[in-house]
């Protein structure tokens, strides 16, 4: 890492631990948090088909299966936040596993609905086994985090409590990506045959991608379940897998930093719309559209396409 | 048992043309159109205020929705697929942006008819004629013999005319059809106009089983995909015989195991077969060619 990267992300550090200082505003704060839940989704969405090219649109289901596992454990058997946290992010693992048990030998639209029947058998279970999971209604009253007797609950200590585990995440998937697993998956993603071929464990690699998705997904959902204190099947349907997939993809999905970019902006707009009303989501849908038309390598290729214009001309003057 | 598989035929047959319409636009093109389900909910709405708000009678309903939903695929085709094609982009953004549609479709909807459900009665009788233990409507036969017509319709139109063989040649080698000096261009317009129409009739006849709200698109969809994909993707009888497969399984699992879990143990039986066998129920296994 060089000088001048590192500086910018002791600035960008910074800017991030005093941001509840600029922020007075709760509902923007609210926004901010459910921006770090959702990235943490995103993050594990990017490693599974930016970098390994796995789709799943059933991503709601594991965020589900980690909020109620989670908020279940703290409300039934009292547990503290972080062990009942664990046991959310290993059982969500255990699900990541099983599903990619038919998914290893998917690809294409086998895969995408395979990923969405998940989804949907999760919703619905959560919906009908109701001595547990409530049903329709939902959990009621989930047990605010506690770190040292302290109890978080405003939603500026939310937002650091969700910034560490985001910063952790960031930290954890970019040391992936760049370690030889990373490199394993952009290898099964170019060409899983000819990645089989120089002897790589495809079924094992894209195994690991499904766990490692869940693992982000679970995590996101636990923080979720004490965050929101409430929460139902409704908040983990085939839409919200959807939206999953679109942060990713509008983000870019070929970095992790797509993943923050894609969370931030898609929950930003759809909240900035809101002034709309009816037409709302009608605009929504036609800024995916242009999204996905015009930047076929999301936001943050843009970026990038437009870094290596400048470089270029940078090069070409020196040349002159 | 026996009663429940006869309860299941005219849901099946809806899900029949359903897969029907996904199959045929990827076999056609090679995308996934996600805004299919939409095109049912807007063949039942068009239908619907056709039949029952202008009064212009049943058959011009099935006709004029149609037509119209037809002309809404193509308008898919042409300011979504075509530009995608142009700029190359990855699969999953045809995903998203037909995805992008269906919101918009759902909630244009959703301002034109409002968020209340439409009752649609069919001009035939509701009552059930019994034959022993076993009842049926006329209703329910008018809505199996009506699918299993436009079936025969569209199996003919794609062994006979041009424009069918045309687009067999496309969905079995899209390189070699180009060669042959095949417009591929016009085969995913036919792809997405034809399919739009086949969910509009199938919109039209869920409506009676179903109110029309704007946002039965959603499952009406998946649950087509769902029996494309158990059928074989791709195949016409294939989609066909897994849309009456779904159809009989959901009506015997909530009839007999659990109304709550019934779609959850026909996506658990879309994994096992997926699991089992990807390429389909009723279709040949295929090997991946390097």
């Amino acid at each position: 890492m060089n000088k001048n990267k590192k500086i910018y992300l002791l600035i960008i550090l910074v800017l991030l631990l005093t941001l509840p200082l600029f922020v007075s505003n709760l509902y923007y704060l609210h926004i901010i948090n459910l921006v770090g839940i959702y990235t943490l989704v995103t993050i594990g969405l990017n490693i599974l088909s930016g970098y390994t090219g796995q789709t799943s649109m059933g991503q709601a289901g594991f965020f589900a299966v980690g909020t109620y596992v989670t908020s279940l454990m703290m409300m039934n058997f009292d547990l503290p936040f972080f062990l009942a946290l664990l046991i959310g992010v290993i059982l969500t693992s255990i699900f990541g596993l099983i599903i990619s048990i038919p998914a290893m030998k998917l690809s294409g639209p086998y895969l995408v609905l395979a990923t969405v029947g998940f989804g949907e058998i999760v919703r619905l279970v959560l919906l009908n086994w109701t001595p547990v999971t409530k049903g329709a209604a939902g959990l009621t009253g989930i047990p605010f985090p506690e770190i040292f007797g302290l109890q978080i609950k405003t939603e500026k200590q939310f937002y650091y409590f969700i910034i560490i585990f985001v910063i952790l995440g960031i930290y954890i998937a970019g040391r992936i990506a760049k370690s030889k697993i990373g490199r394993t998956f952009s290898a099964i993603r170019e060409d899983d045959l000819a990645a089989e071929a120089m002897g790589v464990n495809v079924a094992g690699y894209k195994t690991a991608a499904f766990v490692i998705s869940a693992m982000f997904a679970g995590l996101a959902g636990g923080l979720f379940g004490t965050f929101s204190g409430v929460t139902s099947p409704d908040s983990f349907t085939f839409d919200d897998s959807i939206s999953f997939l679109c942060m990713s993809v509008i983000g870019g999905n070929k970095t992790i930093i797509g993943a923050v970019v894609g969370a931030f902006v898609l929950t930003v707009l759809s909240e900035a719309l809101r002034v709309f009303q009816g037409t709302r989501l009608i605009i929504y849908g036609f800024i995916l559209i242009f999204t996905v038309i015009y930047m076929p390598n999301g936001l943050v290729g843009i970026i990038e396409n437009l870094k290596s214009k400048i470089l270029m001309k940078k090069e070409n003057k020196s040349m002159e | 048992m026996i009663r429940y598989i006869l309860n299941g035929l005219p849901i099946g047959a809806i899900y029949a043309l359903v897969a029907l319409s996904y199959s045929f636009i990827y076999a056609a093109s090679g995308v996934l159109n996600w805004s299919q389900g939409d095109m049912v909910m807007l063949g039942a709405y068009i239908g619907f205020t056709v039949y029952q708000i202008l009064n212009l009678g049943f058959v011009p309903a099935f006709f004029i929705s149609m037509l119209a939903v037809a002309i809404v695929g193509i308008g898919i085709q042409r300011f979504i697929l075509r530009p995608l094609r142009k700029s190359n982009a990855p699969a999953i953004n045809v995903t998203i942006a037909t995805l992008g549609a269906s919101i918009i479709i759902r909630n244009l909807a959703l301002m034109i008819w409002g968020p209340d459900a439409q009752l649609f009665p069919f001009p035939v009788s509701n009552k059930p004629i019994s034959m022993g233990s076993l009842s049926i409507t006329p209703q329910d036969i008018l809505i199996v013999l009506i699918g299993i017509l436009l079936m025969i319709i569209f199996q003919y139109f794609l062994k006979k005319s041009k424009e069918g063989k045309a687009l067999r040649a496309v969905a079995q080698d899209r390189y070699a059809a180009v060669l042959m000096g095949i417009d591929t261009e016009q085969s995913d317009r036919s792809a997405f106009g034809l399919s739009a129409a086949i969910g509009a009739v199938a919109g039209i006849l869920i409506a009676p089983i179903f109110f029309v709200t704007f946002n039965m698109g959603a499952g009406i969809g998946l649950k087509g995909f769902v029996s494309a994909v158990v059928g074989g993707l791709g195949s016409v009888p294939g989609s066909i015989a897994g849309g009456f497969f779904i159809g009989i399984v959901e009506s015997v699992a909530g009839g007999k195991i659990s109304s709550g879990y019934r779609d959850a143990i026909t996506y658990t039986l879309l994994i096992l077969v997926l699991w089992l066998r990807p390429t389909g129920l009723f279709l040949k296994k295929r090997k991946q060619k390097v």
